[in-house]
């Protein structure tokens, strides 16, 4: 895949930003490539069991603060888009249930699987995440709380997330998004396993 | 000395092909002509809306991107597609395309770069002066730049190596090289110092000692501004050292002199019509000719393009004739005027020969290739005097980022710096411009042209002395204006009315300013509210400017009309009808515009440059009485209305005169002795019937039959010049001599065909009209009130108001419709729209919509957008053009908003929401 | 490759082989020469080439086609601009375009047309008070762009037709609005 000069530039920042965020927690940060994501074995040296179920939630923090996961959780009604984040063109709402106004419904143009030569993504269930599980502009806290919530987090419970993270197809678009948008670090299959070792270690919020 | 906003390749002279219209064959397809001709015959049509109205609401092949070779009669039947592929690099080694792998995803029918065109003896036109395709093993000149011309036979091998080329490295490259340094476009100095009183002469100004240029540059390219002590300066030094006095009063100490200086940078943008750039052509070896289908805003310069490139090339890719086709335009706003576009339309079908070829972009392509606007890098200074709020002097240094093809920098230098001083007389003036080269995407023509760029520093750094001296910021406008009769930085008057301080007045009265005190106390929590206000005034035309008409009545009655100009949304074809329609009382049904070939019978012929020849060589050539200095301009400058309509109109006044009054005396039974036969002026027309103050009204088709019968004057075709005057010529019809703003003309009599009359006299404007920065101008004033929300920055213009003067509007829907798009275009110029120049931005061939963000409804009030049109000052007045001021005010007017809103006066643009949000953090 | 069926404007059209990653924009244009759908972004963001997509439950929306596999539009009824006239007479929404100059140079005119009219056939099924009128515009023809307008006489000429027969398209309760 050919990088985009100017999304490559953008994307290093966020990322940067990010490790800034989490290396300020004192937590240690995990040694993974960039764009990668670490085993969860990868942190048994961390003795504390809080400390390390909260260190597999902040590695998986780079998933869910990526721009392909928060452009569908946003803060408003409106989606954003690319790896900037950029507000969605053209202008669309959440609408009612979460899959579009009814002037402009988001299957409208997200087809059921990605279309190159349009370079727009798709599924067959496109769609934002309900404003309560709005992450944009949070901190991986505040997104660890929100996210055992059940009553924010669609009356999911822990296994139900592992579920959702690990092998929700809209979830797993994230790894396969297309020309010009950077997938989410790591794999699913990673995503999974490191959602699924912090739930079995108590599920502690950085 | 003074830079051409076009090119003056003459067809004829420079390379010996005829240009030819193609006997159409019978098919079933309507020719392409019959399809551009609207409303057409016998179309059931609303009583209200533009000529084209019905033809663009139901889909009618209209625009250039529509046509393939099956619909137009005589073509092949088949459309073969071409690729223009460019470079996202400009600072390494171009090393070619990787041609095998592209042919296992799609292999083309014809490769094309710099060796076939070396080869073939193909050379592009002086005014895109440069490679047509970069050459492998060279550094591509500009991002974006050409590498080669693919043709594929079928549209899914086009689409497949569309779709690779887009997403996949085929192109190598080599060693950074860094881009290439080349000389600047253009550099200009305009220095003016008034006499002591508004009566006296000027000390010194362009008007009376000419233009300047300095002839020195230092070692990086950069012109060197001071007056050079040596004998080849001798012309600029004296207005470079007038130029330094006046810098010299603003750096001075005088404490009743408020003085403020200002850095303002604007950005790149793209005009984004919507229709990307399309066209289609075919090469018949047979015949030897080359067809065309184009879609510019200048059509006889793109015919004549085409024939330069292709006048000394080998006999294979020789047409002996070339037949342009010229269609409505999805949108132009300066970009479709002298494009490069057409030349590789045509260089496809000339290597494809015996096919069918369409060139399209795809909107990545546009972002890539199309014509940008040009950032500007401004400094301005500004010197007041503290009591009298009166401006002394004024100074300014423009440098703008012309790209990397030679295109129209040089003029839009120009007219950003003589624009600099928008509304205001100043006694002393010195502004100095560059248009750079640069590795960036080429920039040219674009609405507003400079102007816009200078005149928002401008009325952003008056705001902020309003507020420094302090004074209302409408008062000191109103101080400053420039009235009637007074002189603008290059030494002229304008020619046309200057109706400022009614603008003010509109401005001050409206409730917008009024009640701004009051809104801004009542903002919502979290919300801050803002009023601006900003007033331009931008000239209209270019200094030689022309139209050429046709217009013909048949014994029913039905009036049709051809023209050059070209409908591009702005309406010409309804302005053209409307206008027409005054003279001869109904509205055609039948317009043509665009045309360039339909005018033969004037068998007009020019030489020289109208913008540089010298008065003895005009007089000279004036000798031949089909001469006038420019055949066929560009649509362009929101020169529609004064000159694109020009020609038509006069030919319409000559069909009544000696048409249709004389058959309408006949039925009236008012012999030639009454001396009611000499008030044909008197007469006027109301719903298609002619009426006459004592007499019967007469309906049209009778008159018309009458006319027809009697072999009087039925059709007429015309030539206008415009130079800030028009050229004028007398001829002899029926024992009058007629005078009137035309240079050229031919009559039908009857049913019979066209006949050129001998001019008897003509009176052509005097070259040193050529000194006048501009003679035309037209103002636009703009009040907006904004909200911002603290937390985002997002900001909301809650309400705004447009006020302009146009003179008599043609079509006043269509003058309204433009006022709103100027500020929808303002809207995105001042808050969304933005380029990175260089390798992040177009010219990388990843850019589209989305990235680009272009206004929306929902960014405009678009039901609090009062727009006001003052009336004529007199019945006399001519029409003004006002397509591009009237996005201009908008942008300082948003800025000043903003400021008062934010206390915040940001000096570049687009202020986004991001950047608001910042400074209120 | 993949069979193509398609009814356009009351006709049948394929079935034909076209590619899987043939857009519908250029099946319209390129295979079938209805060019009235017009191409200006390739990208969703303009929605000039938007057409109408006829449901079978009698319910219509729009649909870009250019970020649109045509395959997807297989066993569709759909209606472009060039569907709107019938025998020659326009539609009530294209005679409003026309008679308020709602375009310039009239290529986003499609996409707006389809939208409007759309919109006009949503509200005949559910009415919507006239206070909300301006915004449910809004929400229909935002997705559209347009270079020339400054998109007022667009909004203009659609609120037109609406409230031209306000008991076909207003909520009664509240369908006493401006003449706008």
């Amino acid at each position: 895949m050919k990088p985009i000069p100017g999304i490559a530039l953008v994307a290093a920042a966020v990322i940067a930003t990010n490790a800034l965020a989490f290396a300020a927690t004192g937590l240690a940060v995990s040694s993974a490539a960039p764009g990668d994501l670490a085993d969860p074995a990868s942190f048994a040296a961390i003795a504390d069991p809080q400390q390390r179920s909260a260190a597999y939630f902040t590695e998986l923090g780079k998933v869910l603060t990526n721009p392909r996961c928060v452009n569908c959780h946003p803060a408003g009604n409106r989606p954003r888009q690319g790896d900037e984040g950029r507000p969605h063109q053209p202008p669309v709402f959440r609408g009612a249930d979460g899959f579009g106004l009814e002037s402009m419904r988001c299957s409208t143009c997200h087809q059921g699987a990605n279309f190159e030569p349009g370079r727009i993504p798709g599924h067959p269930a496109w769609h934002l995440a309900p404003a309560s599980m709005a992450w944009e502009g949070k901190s991986l806290h505040e997104i660890c709380v929100q996210i055992k919530d059940p009553a924010r987090n669609g009356g999911r419970s822990l296994d139900d997330l592992i579920e959702h993270i690990g092998e929700d197809t809209l979830v797993g678009w994230a790894w396969a998004p297309g020309y010009g948008r950077t997938p989410a670090p790591g794999t699913q299959k990673k995503a999974g396993a490191l959602v699924t070792a912090w739930a079995q270690s108590g599920a502690a919020c950085p | 000395m003074r830079p051409s906003r076009r090119d003056f390749i003459k067809l004829t002279a420079a390379s010996g092909i005829a240009l030819t219209v193609a006997p159409l064959m019978a098919a079933e397809q309507p020719p392409f002509l019959a399809r551009e001709t609207l409303p057409g015959r016998g179309v059931r049509r609303p009583p209200l809306g533009r000529v084209d109205g019905v033809a663009k609401v139901t889909g009618a092949k209209l625009y250039a991107s529509d046509f393939r070779a099956a619909d137009l009669p005589g073509w092949p039947a088949d459309t073969a597609h071409a690729l223009l592929v460019r470079t996202p690099h400009a600072d390494r080694l171009y090393e070619g395309l990787d041609i095998d792998r592209l042919a296992s995803i799609a292999k083309p029918a014809v490769v094309l770069t710099s060796a076939g065109i070396a080869a073939a003896g193909i050379h592009a036109p002086p005014f895109y002066a440069g490679n047509l395709f970069s050459p492998v093993g060279q550094t591509p000149a500009y991002l974006g730049e050409p590498v080669a011309l693919l043709v594929f036979e079928h549209f899914d091998d086009f689409d497949r190596a569309r779709l690779a080329l887009r997403d996949g490295d085929f192109l190598r490259f080599g060693d950074k090289t860094g881009p290439l340094q080349k000389p600047n476009y253009g550099a200009f100095r305009f220095t003016r110092i008034a006499g002591p009183t508004p009566d006296s002469p000027d000390v010194y100004s362009p008007l009376q000692e000419g233009w300047i240029s300095p002839g020195f540059t230092d070692d990086s390219g950069r012109p060197i501004w001071r007056p050079l002590p040596v004998p080849e300066g001798g012309q600029y030094v004296t207005g470079a050292q007038h130029g330094e006095a006046v810098r010299a009063l603003l750096a001075g100490s005088d404490p009743d002199l408020l003085v403020l200086e200002r850095d303002f940078e604007t950005q790149s943008v793209d005009p984004m019509f919507l229709e990307p750039e399309a066209g289609l052509s075919w090469f018949d070896p047979a015949s030897g000719r080359l067809s065309l289908v184009l879609g510019v805003q200048s059509p006889l310069e793109a015919a004549e393009a085409i024939a330069f490139l292709l006048s000394k090339a080998d006999v294979q890719h020789r047409p002996a004739a070339i037949d342009t086709n010229f269609a409505y335009v999805g949108g132009g706003f300066g970009g479709r005027d002298h494009t490069p576009f057409p030349l590789y339309v045509a260089l496809a079908a000339m290597f494809f020969p015996g096919k069918a070829v369409r060139l399209a972009h795809d909107r990545f392509q546009q972002f890539q290739g199309g014509i940008k606007r040009h950032p500007f890098k401004m400094t301005t200074r500004i010197g007041v005097d503290r009591a009298s709020g009166l401006m002394a002097a004024f100074a300014a240094d423009h440098e703008l980022d012309g790209g990397g093809l030679a295109n129209y920098s040089p003029s839009v230098a120009v007219v950003g710096a003589t624009g600099a001083l928008g509304i205001y007389d100043v006694p002393k003036v010195d502004v100095t411009t560059v248009a750079r080269h640069s590795r960036g995407v080429t920039a040219g023509s674009m609405r507003g042209y400079g102007a816009l760029q200078t005149m928002t520093a401008l009325e952003v750094l008056v705001d902020e002395l309003a507020a420094a001296l302090p004074m209302d910021p409408i008062e000191l406008r109103r101080r400053n204006a420039l009235k009637t009769g007074g002189r603008t930085m290059t030494g002229n008057p304008y020619s046309v009315s200057v109706r400022t301080p009614e603008i003010l007045d509109k401005l001050e009265q409206h409730p917008i300013w009024r009640q701004r005190a009051a809104e801004k106390e009542a903002a919502r929590p979290g919300f801050l509210v803002g009023t601006g206000v900003a007033c331009a005034t931008k000239d209209f035309g270019t200094g030689a400017d022309c139209a050429l008409g046709t217009v013909a009545i048949d014994p029913e009655g039905r009036v049709s009309i051809h023209a050059d100009a070209v409908e591009m949304g702005n309406g010409i074809g309804t302005a053209l009808a409307n206008r027409v329609a005054m003279h001869v009382g109904r509205v055609a049904d039948e317009v043509t515009v665009a045309q360039v070939d339909v005018f033969d019978a004037l068998a007009l012929v020019t030489s020289g440059d109208p913008y540089s020849i010298t008065q003895a060589a005009q007089d000279e050539a004036a000798r031949d009485p089909r001469w006038v200095p420019e055949i066929s301009s560009a649509t362009s400058a929101s020169i529609g209305a004064h000159v694109g309509t020009q020609a038509s109109a006069e030919a319409a006044r000559v069909i009544f005169r000696f048409g249709l009054w004389p058959a309408a005396l006949d039925l009236w039974g008012i012999a030639p002795s009454d001396p009611r036969s000499k008030q044909w002026a008197e007469a006027f027309w109301q719903d298609e019937h002619l009426l006459m103050s004592g007499l019967s009204p007469l309906p049209l088709p009778k008159i018309a039959a009458r006319a027809h019968a009697m072999g009087g004057v039925t059709g007429a075709m015309t030539h206008a010049f415009s130079r800030w005057a028009w050229s004028q010529a007398s001829f002899a019809i029926d024992g009058n001599e007629w005078t009137a703003d035309i240079d050229a003309l031919a009559l039908r009599r009857g049913s019979g065909p066209f006949e050129r009359l001998e001019r008897t006299a003509v009176a052509f404007p005097p070259t040193d009209y050529n000194r006048i920065g501009t003679a035309f101008t037209s103002l636009c004033g703009t009040l907006v009130r904004i909200e911002i929300e603290r937390a985002t920055g997002a900001l909301r213009i809650a309400k705004a108001y447009s006020v302009l003067e146009c003179g008599p509007m043609l079509a006043p829907e269509v003058v309204l419709g433009q006022a709103h798009g100027g500020f929808a275009m303002g809207v995105g110029y001042a808050l969304l729209e933005t380029l990175p120049p260089y390798e992040d931005g177009p010219g990388n061939g990843q850019w589209n919509l989305g990235r680009y963000v272009v206004a929306r409804g929902s960014d405009l009030p678009l039901h609090d957008f009062d727009v006001e049109v003052l009336p004529p000052i007199s019945p006399k007045e001519a029409p003004k053009g006002m397509a591009e001021v009237v996005m201009i005010p908008v942008v300082p007017a948003l800025l000043n908003a903003i400021s008062d809103a934010t206390g915040h006066r940001f000096q570049s643009l687009p202020v986004t929401a991001d950047m608001l949000k910042g400074v209120l953090a | 490759m993949t069979k193509l069926a398609v009814r356009i404007n009351g006709h049948d059209h394929g079935p034909m082989d076209v590619r899987d990653d043939l857009t519908m924009n250029d099946f319209l244009r390129e295979y079938l020469g209805f060019t009235g759908t017009k191409f200006g972004c390739g990208a969703a963001q303009c929605l000039s080439c938007a057409v109408i997509i006829d449901q079978a439950d009698g319910t219509s929306h729009t649909s870009p086609t250019c970020v649109v596999p045509a395959v997807n539009f297989d066993g569709k009824a759909i209606r472009t601009v060039e569907g709107h006239a019938r025998d020659g007479a326009l539609s009530p929404l294209q005679t409003s375009f026309v008679e308020h100059f709602a375009f310039q140079c009239g290529y986003c005119t499609p996409g707006f047309l389809n939208e409007g009219q759309v919109l006009l056939e949503r509200l005949e099924r559910s009415k919507v008070a006239r206070a909300d009128l301006e915004r449910v515009i809004t929400e229909a023809l935002d997705g559209h762009l347009c270079r020339c307008t400054g998109y007022v006489k667009y909004h203009q000429a659609v609120r037109a037709v609406i409230l031209a027969d306000p008991t076909r398209y207003l909520d009664p309760a509240d369908a006493t609005g401006d003449a706008g």
